[in-house]
């Protein structure tokens, strides 16, 4: 079932330029300049229910903004949406009902209040049935690993903490779509594994249509199979995330640990040199030659230790920005 | 009746939660209840002076002018107990901070819930003291009056209620365009002091203004003339003609705004 569906996204920002300093904001307001600001541009994206999505791209790409529009935050400027086929902008009560947005920056709990109260508040407002409410409850303490701190109050909480308390109440309502805006930002390195653990244990049934944006792309290695880059408010790429070496500039890399000598000349015959030390150097080769420039090197070198690995995500998506940019 | 069980439900819940937060802090409580206490004392002592030092105010009596003041405050309490904090200056606040995201994603009325998010019990024990002055006055004044006119009173208390919860409504739908409007929230709230005061002691610019462009005079004026009986028929339906003007234009303010809103970065 198509969980979301978007055509022709466009989003348009208009902020007010200021110069610098007390005299750039005297001026400013007598004079000032409006600047539109096109934060996504003619997007178009499906999903279905089961799929979990990593949605990348550097610091203002649009994430956010795509992530509001589809929760019905931000009106787009142009375009369509239509989320489990409800109009998110209209935000109808059963649409509302559908979704959860969690936002790894901003805390909605109740600051002096521990995490239980706004559980309550949550079976409240979204008119969630006793039964349903006790089983769900159950289940995100479980997952979300928060038993032992649903009574303290959130100020008295580390952030991690607060977040994993924030997502599981976040999905009291059995939401169908989950919008996750950057959910294991500035959390340790345990508190971040927990999250992650939590995401796949909701996306796992396949019930629900889950969106990940992060920066940290171990949380989308670990989560996602399908990737959906933006750069600019455009897509550069949108399939599944073990495709992505593929796409458009393949290559492996061939990590050497050397016994003896060897010739840096030879080895730049075979490849592109890429790390070169005393014993060890790393070739980048197309990969339908990695196992013959493999062998090549057992061959004709005495070698300690070698490995043929995929370049990291972080240096695909360094490469596909940098071709945009 | 499902809905306004469910709506009525919401309201008791989040005056719940905003007292369990203000209990969260003892001495925060128990000073905010002696800040309240001595503040009722206070506008006591006003009243009272009121009574010592002036005869008449216009062509107001007394009891007239205490009738007004006590209409006033009532209006001016029930006003500030529900909406006027959270829509003067909580929502612009939200609008801000971005912190209006999270509002927008509850499944309950937005208006609703931006309204009355923020209800402080502890306001209500302020509050009696203010009806119980009221009685006061209403058992002071030189002569009876009828059931319809206390029910033309109260329509009118109500229909000042609403014609300020549309001008607050205006004001903090602005913050959508300006990320500020608590500015002109405070202006508002400086020029709504002179609904308790006669509109007989102004003459011409500022009479016509406090008269027709921000009729004032309907928050306390002119329920008390309603209470008084001299208070025409036609007054009563100008001043809901008004009100529902202005009530319109707040809503479409509020819709447009909400189009509007572009939250805070991430």
């Amino acid at each position: 079932m198509i969980a979301l569906d978007a055509a022709g996204l466009t989003k348009t920002y208009w902020y007010y330029e200021k110069d610098p300093g007390l005299l750039g904001a005297l001026r400013g307001l007598f004079r000032t300049r409006k600047t539109p600001v096109e934060a996504v541009r003619d997007l178009n994206f499906e999903m279905r229910l089961g799929e979990v999505v990593g949605l990348i791209g550097p610091n203002g790409a649009g994430k956010t903004t795509t992530l509001k529009m589809l929760c019905g935050i931000l009106h787009p400027s142009e375009g369509r949406i239509a989320v489990l086929g409800f109009t998110p902008s209209r935000r109808e009560k059963a649409f509302l009902k559908s979704i959860a947005y969690v936002s790894g920056q901003r805390n909605r709990l109740f600051w002096d209040l521990p995490a239980e109260d706004y559980f309550r508040f949550c079976k409240a407002i979204y008119e969630i049935p006793d039964d349903l409410y006790e089983r769900n409850r159950r289940r995100v303490i479980e997952v979300a690993e928060i038993g032992d701190i649903l009574t303290v109050p959130q100020r008295k909480l580390s952030f991690g903490q607060r977040k994993r308390c924030e997502l599981a109440a976040a999905l009291l309502h059995d939401p169908k779509v989950i919008l996750l805006d950057e959910p294991t930002n500035a959390m340790d390195l345990l508190s971040a594994g927990r999250v992650r653990q939590f995401i796949r244990e909701e996306a796992r049934e396949g019930k629900r249509a889950v969106i990940v944006t992060s920066h940290n792309m171990t949380d989308i290695e670990t989560v996602c199979e399908r990737v959906t880059i933006l750069d600019k408010g455009r897509i550069l790429y949108d399939g599944l995330l073990r495709n992505l070496n593929h796409a458009d500039h393949s290559v492996k890399r061939i990590r050497v640990r050397f016994q003896g000598t060897w010739q840096i000349e030879s080895l730049r015959q075979l490849g592109k040199v890429t790390l070169l030390q005393e014993d060890e150097i790393s070739l980048e080769v197309e990969p339908a030659r990695a196992p013959q420039v493999a062998s090549c090197l057992l061959s004709t070198s005495a070698v300690r230790d070698i490995s043929i690995t995929d370049p990291s995500l972080e240096e695909i998506l360094g490469s596909i920005y940098g071709k945009t940019s | 009746m499902g809905q306004i069980r469910r709506y009525l439900r919401i309201v008791s819940l989040l005056i719940k939660t905003g007292l369990m937060q203000q209990m969260a802090y003892r001495p925060h409580f128990v000073s905010m209840f002696a800040g309240k206490v001595i503040r009722i004392a206070l506008l006591l002592l006003f009243f009272q002076a009121v009574f010592l030092k002036v005869d008449r105010i216009g062509s107001w009596s007394y009891d007239q002018v205490l009738l007004l003041f006590a209409t006033f405050h009532v209006v001016d309490f029930l006003m500030s107990i529900t909406f006027h904090r959270n829509l003067a200056f909580y929502l612009p606040q939200k609008v801000h901070s971005g912190d209006f995201d999270a509002r927008m994603l509850l499944p309950v009325n937005l208006l609703f819930l931006s309204s009355f998010e923020r209800i402080e019990l502890i306001d209500f024990a302020s509050f009696l003291p203010t009806l119980g002055f009221l009685g006061y006055v209403l058992s002071r004044l030189e002569f009876s009056f009828t059931g319809g006119q206390l029910l033309v009173y109260l329509i009118l208390l109500a229909n000042a209620l609403l014609f300020l919860f549309a001008a607050v409504l205006a004001i903090a739908s602005l913050s959508f365009w300006t990320t500020q409007s608590s500015g002109l929230a405070r202006i508002f709230d400086s020029l709504l002091k002179v609904g308790r005061y006669p509109i007989e002691i102004f003459e011409g610019f500022w009479r016509s203004v406090f008269l027709y462009i921000l009729p004032l005079v309907l928050i306390a004026q002119l329920p008390s003339e309603a209470l008084l009986g001299i208070l025409s028929p036609r007054a009563v339906l100008i001043t809901g003609a008004m009100t529902g003007f202005l009530l319109a234009l707040a809503l479409l303010l509020w819709r447009a705004g909400l189009k509007q809103y572009q939250s805070a970065s991430s």
